[in-house]
């Protein structure tokens, strides 16, 4: 329940870096299907920031079937 | 009204001088004629959209409406700025409302399909159902965003919305000739040195007050003081832009006498030279030795133009006081045509009045406008 209201409050903070750091938290321990719906949050907030962990977040989803390699890879966001 | 009366009119606009009559009053006045028109002058040829200062950083996002297109003005990381239209690929949402710095991606805020900031998709969130983010039939690849035609001059980011316009430089290459002196780098004033007049006037008329210097006594007596009617000459380039110059432009001089640096090379023309044109359709541009203007006149609808003004000099580090004063003087002469061009506008709901007729030695410029809107339409019509 704290993850539940720490996620919202970062929502209505706007709080990108927070909603990176708490969506991959909530997707620790959990079974590869419902890891990955939690990872895709965390990893496009990362992308909407620039922040770095972008990068890895995307590598973990590729790595598990969630989503496909950048055709250009290493370009991000242009 | 009936085509062959439309028609009718124009062939009196397109007239030698002496016998023209001005634009028919339902070009502004309206809405259908209007429509045609916008189509004919605005779309399909190289319109003026915004500047390249308005996104001054990578990152930088401004959305636009223009000519009642959502588009989104967008400065890439490698300065590349292009013009897309401000909607999602996946359900239509526009993307950016409000001017900002997009850090990363732009995110859509209704299923966070994901862009770049060159334009491509870069992330789908669940497009194959939850935590599967690709799905057959979804190519990324092929859903970037829509990129509008534009092309940048002297900062002036001109769009092509129908996408069918020749190349910018085929039609313009006159004016890059005439002005090839001053093809070297500008730089915006930045905030001091930009403002926007809210005018209610359709945007053509603010067109024909700038290109011509029969008014300047009458309105801008301060001007006159030191620029006589006689100190200007006409331009005319029919079909693409018309103007007027002066022979005795007199920099501004600070308190301790300071002046902007001077562009590189000019030759003795432009020591006291200006000159003044309207390139066709809707930018209305100003060249002196020491700095130029570039103002984008916004058409909001058919009786409303935004003129928004911007000032660049030859070097990125001049002085602020100096600035501020210049931009106030362009200010005060800007505003003094306000009731001109609206008073104009209230004019065209007489209908005795026939478009007016034009002073063979005085009109030419505006003639010539007249005429390319005339052309235009009679081109559409086809």
């Amino acid at each position: 329940m704290a993850l539940d209201r720490a996620v919202l409050a970062a929502h209505a903070r706007g709080d990108c870096a927070a909603l990176v750091t708490l969506y991959a938290q909530a997707a620790e321990g959990l079974a590869p299907q419902n890891a990955a719906f939690y990872l895709t949050h965390a990893y496009i907030f990362a992308l909407e920031a620039g922040d770095p962990r972008a990068d890895t977040l995307r590598d973990r989803l590729v790595a598990m079937g969630a989503d496909q390699p950048h055709s250009v890879p290493g370009i991000e966001t242009g | 009204m009936p085509k062959d009366s439309r028609l009718a009119d124009l062939t009196a606009v397109r007239a030698p001088i002496e016998h023209a009559h001005g634009l028919p009053n339902a070009h502004y006045t309206d809405p259908d004629i209007i429509a045609t028109e916008t189509r004919a002058a605005l779309e399909t040829t190289w319109a003026a959209l915004a500047v390249g200062a308005d996104v001054p950083a990578p990152g930088d996002a401004k959305p636009i409406t223009f000519l009642g297109q959502p588009l989104l003005l967008l400065r890439d990381d490698q300065n590349t700025v292009r013009v897309f239209y401000n909607v999602c690929r996946h359900r239509g949402m526009i993307l950016v409302d409000t001017p900002r710095r997009i850090e990363g991606a732009i995110r859509c805020p209704y299923h966070s399909w994901c862009y770049a900031k060159d334009g491509r998709l870069v992330a789908t969130p669940h497009v194959g159902g939850p935590g599967q983010n690709a799905c057959d039939g979804i190519d990324r690849a092929s859903l970037g965003l829509v990129e509008v035609a534009s092309h940048i001059w002297r900062d002036v980011i001109f769009v092509n919305l129908s996408g069918d316009a020749p190349p910018f430089e085929d039609i313009h290459g006159d004016l890059l000739h005439r002005w090839a002196a001053f093809d070297q780098p500008l730089y915006h004033g930045g905030s001091d040195s930009t403002f926007t007049l809210d005018v209610a006037t359709n945007w053509k008329l603010a067109v024909e007050n700038y290109c011509e210097s029969y008014h300047l006594p009458w309105v801008h007596p301060g001007l006159n003081s030191y620029s006589r009617l006689e100190d200007h000459y006409h331009i005319e380039e029919p079909g693409h832009f018309s103007g007027q110059g002066s022979y005795v432009y007199r920099q501004l001089s600070g308190v301790d006498g300071a002046r902007f640096p001077d562009f590189k090379d000019l030759d003795a023309h432009w020591e006291t030279g200006a000159e003044y044109i309207a390139l066709y359709p809707n930018v209305l541009l100003g060249v002196h030795r020491d700095h130029a203007f570039a103002i984008v006149l916004e058409p909001v609808d058919t009786t409303r133009t935004r003129e928004h003004v911007h000032l660049y000099y030859a070097a990125p580090d001049t002085d602020p006081a100096l600035r501020a004063q210049n931009a106030a003087q362009w200010k005060e002469v800007f505003e003094e045509d306000i009731f001109v061009v609206e008073g104009m506008q209230k004019g065209r709901a007489a209908t005795g009045f026939d478009g007016g007729r034009f002073s063979p030695a005085m009109d030419g410029p505006t003639h010539c406008f007249h005429a390319w809107i005339a052309a235009r339409m009679e081109m559409i019509g086809d």
